[in-house]
Parts: C-alpha cells; sequence; structure tokens
C-alpha cells in the first residue's frame, strides 16, 4: 500500500502554534480523505519549528467508486402504458449511459419514479491529492496571517518549501509561488541545507542524519533527560512550568543541553525574582536545592553540543546581567516602605472612567468588608484583610514588578514580609492574583482567597458597568478570563457566598457608571460564564446546566451542588415523566403570581392526595437546603411524581368558578416554586 | 554591514536628522515601504527612547542607541540566510554559537504600522528585530517589506566580549562611557525629572498644527518631519509621566492620523507623477 508525505517548510513559526497547526492538518488531512473515499492504515504527524508535516501508511491507491442513486422521470411520465421508455426515459438513460433492464422504481412521496444506480469510478489516490492539497493548506487556522510575496497566499509565517511524496512519486502540488518537491532542508545551521528525500518512509531517519529531530515527543524527552541528568548530578529539582517545556520543544530542531552557572553572590535574591529571571523569555530551566534557589540553570543551544563554551559563556553573561539589573530593582524597591506607596497609587490610571489604582483598591476593602460579613470571619481576620487589600497593589509601583509583571502580588508578599507586615498579610498580597485562569493554581490561604475574590470581582463589575462587555474574540480587558478565575476559585474552593447580595452592596461604588447600566449586566455575564465552566470544567451536561440555572442565584456553588445531585439521579423513565410533568406544571402556571391559597377549597381527592405530599416534600425541601443538602431536596422532590401525575389525569384546573381556580393555580405555582428550587426539570432531555 | 548591505543592492542612506524613536521612522523605510516600487536601503539611525534611560546606570538599557538598520521590498525568498550571512560577515561564526529566531510581532500604533516576525537571540542576548511589514501609515502593503533592525551596541558588546554598552572601544582610545554616559545621565534626569510638561505639550500642539498644514498644501515631507517631531514629543510626556491611560490613546490616534495622512498624500504623489519618487 503506498506512502503519502506531507511537508510543510517555513520560516520559524511561533514555539506554541506549531503544535496546533500540525494536529489541525493531520486532522483535516484525515477529514479530507475520509470524504475523498480514500482508506489509509496510520498517520502519522511530525513537526519542528521550520516544518509541519505529516506521514500517511497504508494509503488506498484509489478512491473507492462511488455508488449513487440517481432520480429520473416520474413513472407515469418516463414509461408508457406498456412499460416501455418513454422519448424522456431513454434521454434518462443516455445521460449516464445506461440501457432499459438498470431501471429501478421507487416511490419517493406521494409518486412513484424511475432510478438508476449510477457508479463513478474511483480516481488515483495521486490525482486527487493534487487537488486537495492547495485546499488543505488554506483552511489551516492561524491565529494571526502574514503575507510575505505578492502571491496572496497567507499563513502565519513565511511557507518556503513544499515536500509532496507518493510512494517515489513527486505529486505536482502547486501553493503559492512554491512547486512541491521531495527536497526537505536539514537544520539551520548543522544540517545540509537540501535534502533529497526518495520516499516517505525515510523522512524522520534522514531529518536525523541533518541533525532534525521531527518527532516532538522525542525532543520532549531529550529535554526532560538532560534536566534529570542535572537534577541527578547536583543534586537539585528542576522547576518546570508548562510554558516553558512547550516553549523548549516548540522552537528547537535537536536540543543539545548547556549546563550554565552564576555566581552564588545572587542566591541572596528571592527565589521567584531567581526563576522570573531564569525563565525570561521561556529561555532557562531554573533548579532548587531543598526548596532554595540554586545557581545553576540549564539552557538549550539548538543542533549541536557546545564544544567550545562559547555559547555558556554567552548564556552566562546574559543571565549574570539580568541578575544584577534584578539585584538593582530589588535593593531600589527596599528604600520605600511598602505602605507608602499606597500614595502613589493615584498617579496610575487603572481606567479612565474607573479611576486610579487607588480607587480600584479602595473599592477592593470596601467589598472585602462585605464578604467578611457574609463568609462569617472574626474581627481580627476582617482587620488583617482590610490591611492586605490596602497594601495588595502597592508593588506596581515597584522597579521590580515593572521590569517583571509576572511578579505581581508576589513581590507585594515579599516587600510586606520585609517591612514587618504581619504573616497573614504578606501571603494573602502573595496569593491574591490566584488562580489567574481557571485552571491556574489556588490560593491556600483564607484571606488570599477572599482578596482574590474582591479584586475579581472588581475587575468584572467596573468593566461591565462601563460597558466593555467582551464579544466573540474581542474582550480587550482581559473581563472573561477574570470571570472565569472568580468563578473557578468559588467552585474549587468550595466557597458558599451570595455573589448577587454582593454585587448590590458594591453597586455604589461606581458612581462613574453610565445611564441604564445596572447590577443586572454583571450577573447576566457571570452566570453566563458559570454555565461555560460548570459544562467544560466540572463535566456538566448541558441540558442540568440549564436547568439548574433556570433560576439564577448568586450561590453559585450551589448551582453546581444542585447540578451534581441532578447528574447522580440516571437518566431513567421516571425521571423522563417528572420532565414531562413539570413542563406541564410550568405551562399551566405562566404568568401566575406566586399567592396564598386554601386548601379548603379543593374539591377533589387527587388535589387533597398531591397537598399531603407537598406539605411533606416542602418541609424535606427546606430542611435539605437549609444543610446544602441538594441531593436530599432532590429526593424529597421526586416523590411528588406520582400524585402530580394523577392530579393532572383527573382535576380540570381551568374551572369557570374563579375562585376554584385561581386557588388551584396558586397551589400549583406554589409547587413549581419548590421544584425550582432545584431547576427547571423541563429542560431536561432524558 | 555596510559592505554587506551595498552588495545586496541597497542604498546606502545616512541617519535623517530629525529625531525618531526608531530607524523605521527614518522616511527611507516609512515612505520607502509604501508604494509598488522595488526599495533596498541600509543605514545606521540613533534611536532616542526617553522612557528606556537609566541614568546610565544600566549596561545594555539606554535612552539613545543606535540601530542599523535594513529594508529590502519585495523580501527575498532566501532573506534568513541574508540576514544570517551578515552576521558572519562582521565575524560572528554561527556555528560556534547559538542563534533562534523567536516569535516577537512588531507594532507602532503611533505610525499605523504592523508586521510579523521575530526577535533574533544570539546567545538568549536579543540582536535584531526582524520584521515582515504589513501595514504602514494605515496602509496594506503590496509588495510587503522585510525590516532588519539590528541593535549595534548589543552585537559590538557581543564582538568585544564586554560586559557594559559603556564599556566599548569606539575607537583604539576612546571609550562609549566617554562620549554618551553624561548624555544618558542629563537625558535621564531631563526626561523623567525636569521637562516642562505645559511646554512640551504646547510643542506637541505647534508641530501637529505645522503638520496638518503641510499637508494640507500637499508637502508631504514637510509635514513628516513634523510629525517626527510630535512622536518625540509624545515620547517625553511618556517618560515624563504626564500621559494618563485615557490621554495616551488620543496622543497616539492623533500622530496615527497625521502619519496616515504623510502615506497617503505620498502614495498620491506616486500616482500623479507615474516616476519613481523614492522615500
Amino acid at each position: 500500500m503506498p506512502e503519502f508525505l506531507l511537508e510543510v517548510g517555513t520560516e520559524e513559526l511561533p514555539a506554541l502554534d506549531a503544535p496546533v497547526l500540525a494536529r489541525a492538518l493531520g486532522d483535516k488531512l484525515a477529514q479530507v480523505l475520509k470524504e475523498e473515499r480514500l482508506g489509509f492504515s496510520g498517520m502519522e504527524i511530525h513537526w519542528t519549528p521550520r516544518r509541519l508535516a505529516v506521514l500517511v501508511r497504508g494509503l488506498a491507491e484509489r478512491q473507492a467508486d462511488l455508488v449513487e442513486e440517481v432520480r429520473g422521470p416520474a413513472v407515469a411520465v418516463g414509461l408508457d402504458p406498456q412499460g416501455n421508455p418513454t422519448q424522456a426515459a431513454l434521454g434518462f438513460l443516455r445521460k449516464y449511459g445506461a440501457s432499459p433492464q438498470d431501471l429501478k422504481r421507487k416511490v419517493v412521496g406521494e409518486k412513484e419514479y424511475l432510478f438508476l444506480e449510477v457508479r463513478t469510478p474511483g480516481k488515483p489516490a495521486r490525482e486527487v491529492l493534487v487537488g486537495i492539497i492547495p485546499d488543505l493548506l488554506r483552511s489551516l487556522p492561524c491565529r494571526k496571517t502574514m503575507r510575505w510575496d505578492s502571491s496572496g497566499v497567507a499563513f502565519l509565517r513565511p511557507i518556503r518549501w513544499l515536500v509532496c511524496l507518493l510512494d517515489g512519486e513527486v505529486l505536482s502540488v502547486r501553493y503559492g509561488n512554491l512547486t512541491a518537491d521531495r527536497v526537505t532542508r536539514g537544520h539551520r545551521f548543522f544540517g545540509p541545507r537540501e535534502l533529497v528525500l526518495n520516499s516517505p518512509a525515510e523522512y524522520v531517519e534522514k531529518l536525523r542524519e541533518a541533525r532534525v529531530i521531527a518527532d516532538p515527543g522525542e525532543r520532549e524527552r531529550m529535554i526532560q533527560d538532560a534536566a534529570k541528568g542535572v537534577e541527578g548530578e547536583h543534586g537539585v529539582r528542576a522547576l518546570w512550568t508548562e510554558e516553558l517545556l512547550g516553549i523548549l520543544v516548540g522552537s528547537l530542531e535537536w536540543p543539545s543541553p548547556v549546563l550554565g552557572k552564576f555566581p552564588s553572590e545572587f542566591l541572596d535574591l528571592p527565589a521567584p525574582v531567581i526563576a522570573a529571571v531564569l525563565h525570561e523569555e521561556g529561555k532557562f530551566v531554573p533548579f532548587a536545592r531543598n526548596g532554595e534557589p540554586a545557581p545553576v540553570f540549564l539552557g538549550f543551544r539548538d543542533g549541536k553540543e557546545d564544544e567550545k563554551g562559547y555559547v555558556r559563556k554567552g548564556y552566562e553573561r546574559v543571565v549574570k546581567a539580568r541578575l544584577r539589573d534584578a539585584r538593582f530593582f530589588f535593593e531600589n524597591d527596599l528604600k520605600r516602605p511598602l505602605a507608602e506607596r499606597v500614595l502613589d497609587l493615584r498617579e496610575i490610571v487603572y481606567e479612565a472612567r474607573l479611576g486610579s489604582v487607588w480607587d480600584k483598591v479602595q473599592r477592593i476593602r470596601e467589598i472585602c468588608k462585605h464578604l467578611v460579613d457574609s463568609l462569617g470571619l472574626d474581627g481580627e481576620q476582617g482587620t488583617l484583610l482590610d490591611r492586605a487589600a490596602f497594601l495588595c497593589k502597592a508593588d506596581l509601583t515597584t522597579e521590580m514588578v515593572r521590569e517583571f509583571p509576572e511578579l505581581q502580588g508576589v513581590m507585594g508578599g515579599i516587600y510586606a514580609r520585609h517591612f514587618g507586615e504581619p504573616e497573614e498579610v504578606a501571603v494573602a498580597i502573595e496569593e491574591h492574583l490566584l488562580p489567574r485562569t481557571r485552571a491556574d493554581e489556588l490560593p491556600e490561604s483564607t484571606l488570599g482567597t477572599v482578596l482574590s475574590l474582591a479584586d475579581k470581582l472588581d475587575t468584572v463589575m467596573g468593566a461591565i458597568l462601563i460597558g466593555e462587555v467582551p464579544t466573540g474574540s474581542r474582550d480587550p480587558y482581559g473581563i472573561r478570563r477574570a470571570a472565569n478565575a472568580l468563578i473557578s476559585l468559588i467552585l474549587r474552593k468550595g466557597l458558599v457566598v451570595d455573589l448577587f447580595s454582593t454585587i448590590d452592596a458594591a453597586l455604589e461604588l461606581y458612581p462613574q457608571i453610565p445611564e441604564g447600566r445596572d447590577a443586572g449586566a454583571v450577573k447576566g455575564f457571570l452566570v453566563e460564564r458559570l454555565r461555560h465552566i460548570i459544562r467544560d470544567d466540572f463535566g456538566i451536561p448541558h441540558d442540568i446546566a440549564e436547568a439548574v440555572l433556570a433560576v439564577p442565584r448568586g450561590d453559585f456553588l450551589g448551582a453546581l451542588e444542585r447540578a451534581r445531585a441532578l447528574a447522580s439521579l440516571g437518566r431513567d423513565a421516571a425521571l423522563a415523566e417528572l420532565a414531562q410533568i413539570f413542563e406541564r406544571l410550568r405551562n399551566i402556571t405562566k404568568g401566575h403570581e406566586l399567592t396564598s391559597f386554601d386548601p379548603e377549597l379543593f374539591q377533589q381527592e387527587e388535589e387533597r392526595e398531591l397537598w399531603r405530599e407537598y406539605l411533606k416534600a416542602e418541609g424535606r425541601v427546606r430542611q435539605a437546603l437549609a444543610n446544602r443538602d441538594f441531593a436530599g431536596a432532590l429526593e424529597a422532590l421526586l416523590p411528588l411524581g406520582g400524585p402530580l401525575h394523577r392530579y393532572f389525569e383527573k382535576v380540570f384546573v381551568m374551572v369557570e368558578d374563579e375562585r376554584i381556580r385561581e386557588n388551584r393555580l396558586s397551589f400549583l405555582r406554589a409547587l413549581l416554586s419548590l421544584f425550582l428550587e432545584i431547576g427547571d426539570l423541563s429542560v431536561l432531555s432524558v | 554591514m555596510h559592505e554587506y548591505w551595498r552588495d545586496q543592492g541597497c542604498v546606502i542612506f545616512e541617519p535623517y536628522d530629525v529625531e525618531k524613536g526608531a530607524g523605521t521612522f527614518n522616511p527611507a523605510t516609512f515612505f520607502g515601504c509604501l508604494g509598488p516600487d522595488p526599495w533596498r536601503v541600509a543605514y545606521i539611525e540613533p534611536s532616542r527612547r526617553p522612557t528606556d534611560g537609566r541614568y546610565g546606570e544600566n549596561p545594555i538599557r539606554l535612552r539613545l542607541h543606535h540601530q542599523y538598520q535594513v529594508i529590502l521590498k519585495p523580501p527575498p525568498p532566501d532573506i534568513q540566510d541574508l540576514y544570517l550571512g551578515s552576521l558572519e560577515y562582521v565575524g560572528i561564526e554561527l556555528r560556534d554559537h547559538d542563534v533562534k529566531f523567536s516569535e516577537d510581532d512588531w507594532e507602532s500604533p503611533t505610525l499605523g504600522a504592523w508586521g510579523v516576525g521575530w526577535q533574533v537571540w544570539l546567545d538568549e542576548m536579543e540582536i535584531t528585530q526582524f520584521t515582515y511589514f504589513q501595514q504602514m501609515g494605515g496602509m496594506d502593503l503590496d509588495p510587503v517589506s522585510v525590516e532588519l533592525t539590528y541593535g549595534l551596541e548589543r552585537i559590538a558588546i557581543f564582538l568585544q566580549g564586554v560586559e557594559s554598552a559603556f564599556e566599548l572601544n569606539w575607537s583604539a582610545d576612546v571609550k562609549y562611557g566617554e562620549i554618551w554616559h553624561e548624555k544618558e545621565r542629563q537625558f535621564s534626569i531631563y526626561n523623567f525629572e525636569r521637562a516642562d510638561v505645559e511646554r512640551i505639550r504646547k510643542m506637541f500642539e505647534l508641530a501637529e498644527a505645522e503638520a496638518k498644514a503641510c499637508l494640507e498644501a500637499g508637502l508631504v515631507f514637510p509635514a513628516y518631519d513634523h510629525t517626527l517631531h510630535c512622536s518625540h514629543l509624545f515620547n517625553v510626556l511618556d517618560a515624563r509621566g504626564a500621559i494618563s491611560v485615557a490621554e495616551r490613546e488620543s496622543y497616539i490616534a492623533r500622530i496615527r492620523e497625521l502619519a496616515r495622512g504623510c502615506a497617503k498624500g505620498y502614495l498620491k504623489l506616486l500616482e500623479e507623477r507615474r516616476a519613481r519618487v523614492l522615500a
């Protein structure tokens, strides 16, 4: 069976984009091959910063034949009374080169038609591939596109060569100004500029001889093995981040470790500062020994080991210069206490309509005060939290944070500790930006958690109240991310807090908001994010998310817990019946206000039965809700299904007598509200 | 560098005698990238960036540094190899070092310009910004141009094996620091602490008015000079901390409007003349 190789040779792709594009290339090719009826037995994806490649194994020689039923004239038109083909049918047969005995009859709708089975023979794989490759390349999803010549072709970076081989044969594919060939390129400095491939099968090994590791997994192993080697030899532990590893894998064709050292005089710098210097631009792997920074780092040269040691010297010079900068910033920053810097925040504009960072800090303090009450923190914690809130943004005025923005918060904590603030305050400041994204690590301390919540809530509220609601991919203020982090914090930390009442209380902190904007927009936006998060991060099925969010509540954790209770029910006939009954309940009470009702006016036994069950259930539901036992509440509701069913079978609600009718509706409305304590069951797809 | 790029057919240009933040602002780049005619140019450009001043106390961060700027329109397909060749030409043995092209998309909101490309790292020190311009003065470019901006101090530091720009030998017996250190210190004091905000704002308004008047008269090159003044004065105000976030946007938009006017005027001129009017 033939093998097929497509390689797209590029100038250096951004490190984190290359894998995304390579996967897309593979997925799309697989999809197109399927559409084109070209079977294959296996596919390998390879990529480096300079190439995206897909190797297809066991490709069919040609497309499977296409068999289609083609409709001709109606039988009444196509056949004469004797059953012989008319001119119309003969024309139809001529068109497809068929004879009368090939005709079939089939009823479509009300009429019977003549049909032919038309077989289109499959084309050779070669022919099909030549046609589909340009469209395939055009369809690759680029985050941003550029042009590099006047061919009209656009991509993330310039495409400089194409390899398109079906076994030993070059397919004559043209794309932009390029014509596909069998010539790839070796490593930029340590391989041949041109490398002739005789067949797809030799791709990986020929590149290896040319100092290119085409398999990203193998490069990742080489990088991690090098770090492990250092760990073993020096008794240290590598401080990896996913991003650092991704950038290294994505920016090297042949990772060659270069171990560097820096003078131990820099070890008195805070560990996060040293890590930030080394992580900068995704360059070096830092190490720790017994939790303290170690004066070694690992860099990777592309292509070949550093025989002469020049690269190591260069790396060490860069690291030393940056550490010296960092020391300079650190010492300057320590010249002024953190608390004194808070006033400088008046000079930093947060947002024209939302004032300075100082104003933001005042709002965070107010929101914290509200949260202290609703979370039941004690007075001492409240005082410490206020101090942490007061100081939390002061590090924005430090040189270190201006140079290394990712150290915001962390430096605040370090400086707070240095200037004798209580440890709880320092930790809260350190943690108050966590989680930065919905998957990021969480604050450990209570005060850090509350401060983070207040900060994020202010960010989201402020932006939405001034009308900066993110749309599509446009989110200049990063509001979606802040909201996701905020909700993720509540859900993952298990915080029982009524966000809506906090939002209502905080509304007066934003005097500049334009007419017509209110808390509703903020709540709506947050609920919308909550919907996404419980679905995507917590695996709640779509319909259950809809059900529990039908009545939006400020208790976001409660929404997740309600959803989990519903999800644990299992989708059986009983639930399906309940969902149906609930829908009737909802429809019949539509527009009816929740008012009192009088059980004395019930006339039928089914009403009284439902009333008794309702009383039992209500007590149990309220009790369970008070204990946040949503599964228990749901369980208490389930027995209402039978009586409700019988009620709807026997009781005619909309009677002439207004008093009876209104009373029945009021009762059903109360029943509805009780169900809505869990959610709108009618949207469940069971 | 001059020899190397002259052999690639570049006009060897001179620094333009109006203050600017980067070699990109030189008319040889701004106007040279516009229009359909091929254009190759190379020159040194002293580049002033008030906010980068460090009172002469940082070894590589400078208020004024020297760029070597190359524009190739259209970019030849082997442009990366050509670029690497220039490094070898000035004495960097690439196979003994580590060269990486690291994603960095360039943008100048004031010029209404953006492009796609890399920072080039030599043993993890940034030495070049490598950009395929896609827009200039708000105009889509066809053909596109490639811009190479070398940091000359960085490359010299590398070649001379010193740790600070101020230690560089400018000649056999004159150090870089002897010429530049006091200037760095004084301009840092001026830009960060002393520049008179009100007067600078007025100067900005005057330069802006003059640029607009020139544009109305169809005098794009004088208009562009005044646009450059505006851009630099804005940078001084910014370093002085005199511009709020909200104002910032509007200042940038005002300069971009002038740059766009210059670009439009220049393209109109090209159309009318039907003859080359280069850069």
